[in-house]
């Protein structure tokens, strides 16, 4: 289990972190998302060591993260960055060795996460040849090599095709269910978030702003929405029921917020009484507009 | 959880980054072409000092009728440590034949000196002299000296010659070692420290850096940078050292005093203190920029100290003694130039290498810590130029 506790952070004047706490628990998947300059960079990078926080520690299986530790993760900076003229298998023998795997283990290494990610046939060209999905898939290639007790991958999915991201997606999940893995990756593809992560943590100008499972999300934070659309009625057939309110007018009917003390069944009752219901359903919101609420709030 | 593995630590770590850095730059065009530059240019001195300058300059001279005619021409000319050599030919015909062959300098006909074009001028002193001393000697004879009395005047022995200071044998071949020397020190000290700076940049440019230090400390990879370039600079110094010196001694001329292989060891020495006390400088202002356009700029302050190094050490293969080359010699700026020629010109006093070396490895010692602090601190900063009170106070 991987631990951000407390962490602040200041450059100059800016506050980038403002005591960012949460956990990635073993096996689990934690998608880290945020409006751009939300502090996700910043959170990502003291919890790799390649920045030093101002207050805070970052925890590993109950001890603070040192440099052996450290070792053993597995990081995609959100700049992206490999040597240009080194060839692919090469720059993955070489990685996988300064994360501590053993000579005569790391080419084989190499050679398995490459075919893993789809680029087993560009293993001798230099990275510079690649296309920027392929220098993206030798990036996350070069993040997996070591086989890391954590991974922390910054926009991990920027920028790959559909196949590339479920490729990504399945190795994530493969790391996470087999080898317990904590994962924790930032994106703004949120629907990409919605499918993976077992769990969601929302930053917004350097404070958690929101986390848990998309569902608890959903509970803690999202109106209580229904969408009905009743045939033959009067436009305003729920004017007379006390606790919803006009959300949005949908075609062929409305979306309606609801009170916590109102009861779904009797908003059915009273569409059943104005005309012939022809949908009713709760509206779930989507984590882009739990996002929006969120941030917006 | 996967099976527990044992935690690896970084330690060895820097040895991966040597590799690596010192493989890189083995391949890289840039070190073939410098190696081969300064080959050539080697090759060249060498042969300039073999085959043009030095040695005696020796003349043909053609006589018509008996070699005796030109017996005391030769005899001057030694005297003057010129050597030339008589042909005798039949006729003046015989005599202008050989002359428009090039087979002679110059053809003696009676009082007359004919050359093709022009008679070199030493010849035409020599020929002058020896016709005066000719006249001298048969004034002498009328007057009725013996030509034992007439040789003895005309050849007097060499003036005893005798130097303040005791001559060393050597001093002419050491100076031109000692030139070699530093020309090939500051050539590496520079070259190799500018790579080390371009190194820095390139992980910086390319953004691997912040991968890099994903996995290893940023000391551990100034110092596997550091050693790496480094190890490449002696293997490259240590190759052209044995190339010169092995040219050297083929062509004979370039007169290697026995202690060449010393000195090759001592230059080696020195590039590697030198490269120690500069190589965290180049690495500190290759961090504080981003791009490789940036670092002429942030490099100029160590350019100008090693190029005013450089030219104090070329004056100090004439003048070892003089008071701003020993200065030179004991700060740890120059001391890498300026001590090694002091050193094969025989100038330096045991005391004074001792503390030469001892201030260059101290003051090292102090610069390494700081210098990759600062690193540390600005080598993940990218952007505009990193001030150097930031690095510090980023790096924690």
């Amino acid at each position: 289990m991987l631990e951000l506790i407390d962490l602040s952070r200041r450059f100059g004047d800016v506050v980038a972190l403002d005591g960012v706490s949460f956990v990635v628990p073993a096996g689990s998947i934690v998608g880290f998302v945020g409006p751009n300059g939300a502090g996700k960079t910043t959170a990502m990078r003291i919890a790799l060591g390649v920045l030093a926080p101002d207050a805070g520690e970052v925890r590993w299986n109950g001890a603070p993260v040192d440099a052996a530790a450290r070792r053993r993760f597995g990081y995609m900076p959100e700049e992206r960055g490999l040597y240009p003229r080194m060839k692919v298998r090469d720059q993955l023998i070489y990685l996988a060795r300064l994360h501590g795997v053993a000579r005569t283990e790391a080419a084989g290494r190499a050679d398995e996460i490459a075919q893993t990610l789809g680029v087993e046939s560009r293993t001798g060209d230099r990275v510079e040849a690649l296309s920027l999905g392929n220098q993206q898939r030798v990036q996350l290639a070069a993040a997996l090599v070591h086989e890391p007790d954590v991974l922390v991958l910054d926009e991990p999915f920027s920028g790959l095709d559909p196949v590339g991201v479920d490729a990504l997606a399945g190795v994530l999940r493969r790391q996470s269910d087999n080898h317990g893995v904590p994962v924790v990756f930032s994106s703004h593809q949120l629907d990409l978030v919605e499918r993976i992560c077992d769990a969601v943590v929302l930053i917004d100008h350097g404070r958690i702003v929101a986390s848990g499972t998309i569902d608890e999300l959903r509970a803690a934070r999202a109106r209580r929405l229904v969408r009905v659309e009743v045939a033959g009625a009067d436009e305003e057939w729920f004017a007379s029921l006390p606790g919803a309110r006009l959300d949005a007018l949908v075609p062929g009917g409305v979306i309606l917020e609801l009170d916590a003390s109102l009861d779904e069944q009797r908003v059915l009752d009273l569409a059943r009484g104005s005309g012939d219901v022809t949908h009713f359903s709760r509206v779930r919101p989507s984590l882009a507009e739990l996002f929006r609420e969120v941030v917006q709030a | 959880m996967s099976a527990p593995r044992p935690a690896p630590t970084d330690r060895g770590a820097w040895l991966l980054v040597a590799r690596r850095d010192f493989r890189v730059r083995l391949r890289d065009k840039g070190f073939a072409i410098s190696t081969a530059i300064t080959l050539t240019v080697l090759s060249i001195f060498i042969f300039v000092r073999a085959y043009a300058g030095g040695g005696t300059p020796s003349y043909e001279l053609g006589v018509v009728g008996t070699a005796a005619a030109g017996m005391p021409v030769a005899a001057v000319a030694e005297q003057q440590g010129i050597q030339v050599s008589v042909r005798s030919f039949p006729d003046d015909a015989a005599g202008r034949h050989a002359l428009s062959d090039g087979a002679i300098d110059a053809l003696l006909e009676g009082d007359g000196l004919i050359g093709q074009r022009d008679v070199p001028q030493q010849l035409r002193d020599v020929l002058q002299t020896s016709a005066a001393a000719g006249r001298i000697g048969s004034a002498l004879a009328d007057a009725g000296a013996s030509s034992a009395e007439i040789a003895r005047l005309l050849d007097p022995h060499p003036l005893q010659v005798q130097t303040v200071e005791p001559a060393d044998a050597h001093r002419d071949a050491n100076a031109g070692v000692a030139f070699i020397g530093v020309f090939l020190l500051y050539g590496q000290l520079f070259g190799y420290g500018v790579w080390v700076a371009t190194g820095v940049i390139e992980e910086k440019a390319s953004r691997v850096v912040e991968v890099l230090l994903s996995a290893i400390s940023p000391r551990q990879l100034l110092t596997g940078k550091v050693v790496g370039i480094g190890s490449l600079g002696v293997v490259q110094l240590a190759f052209i050292a044995t190339f010169a010196i092995v040219l050297a001694k083929i062509t004979g001329a370039l007169s290697i005093p026995a202690s060449a292989v010393g000195v090759a060891v001592l230059v080696l020495a020195w590039f590697v203190l030198g490269f120690a006390f500069y190589a965290g400088l180049f690495a500190v202002s290759g961090a504080l920029v981003s791009r490789m356009e940036e670092l002429q700029n942030a490099t100029v302050p160590i350019n100008i100290v090693i190029l005013v190094s450089f030219f104090i050490s070329v004056g100090a293969v004439q003048r070892p003694d003089a008071p701003i080359v020993v200065l030179a010699s004991l700060l740890p700026f120059s001391a890498a130039l300026a001590m090694p020629v002091r050193i094969v010109v025989g100038a330096a006093s045991a005391p004074q290498i001792v503390a030469s070396v001892l201030i260059l490895v101290g003051s090292t010692a102090l610069l390494i810590p700081l210098a990759g602090r600062i690193y540390a601190g600005a080598v993940l900063r990218t952007g505009a130029r990193v001030k150097l009170r930031d690095a510090w106070r980023a790096a924690r």
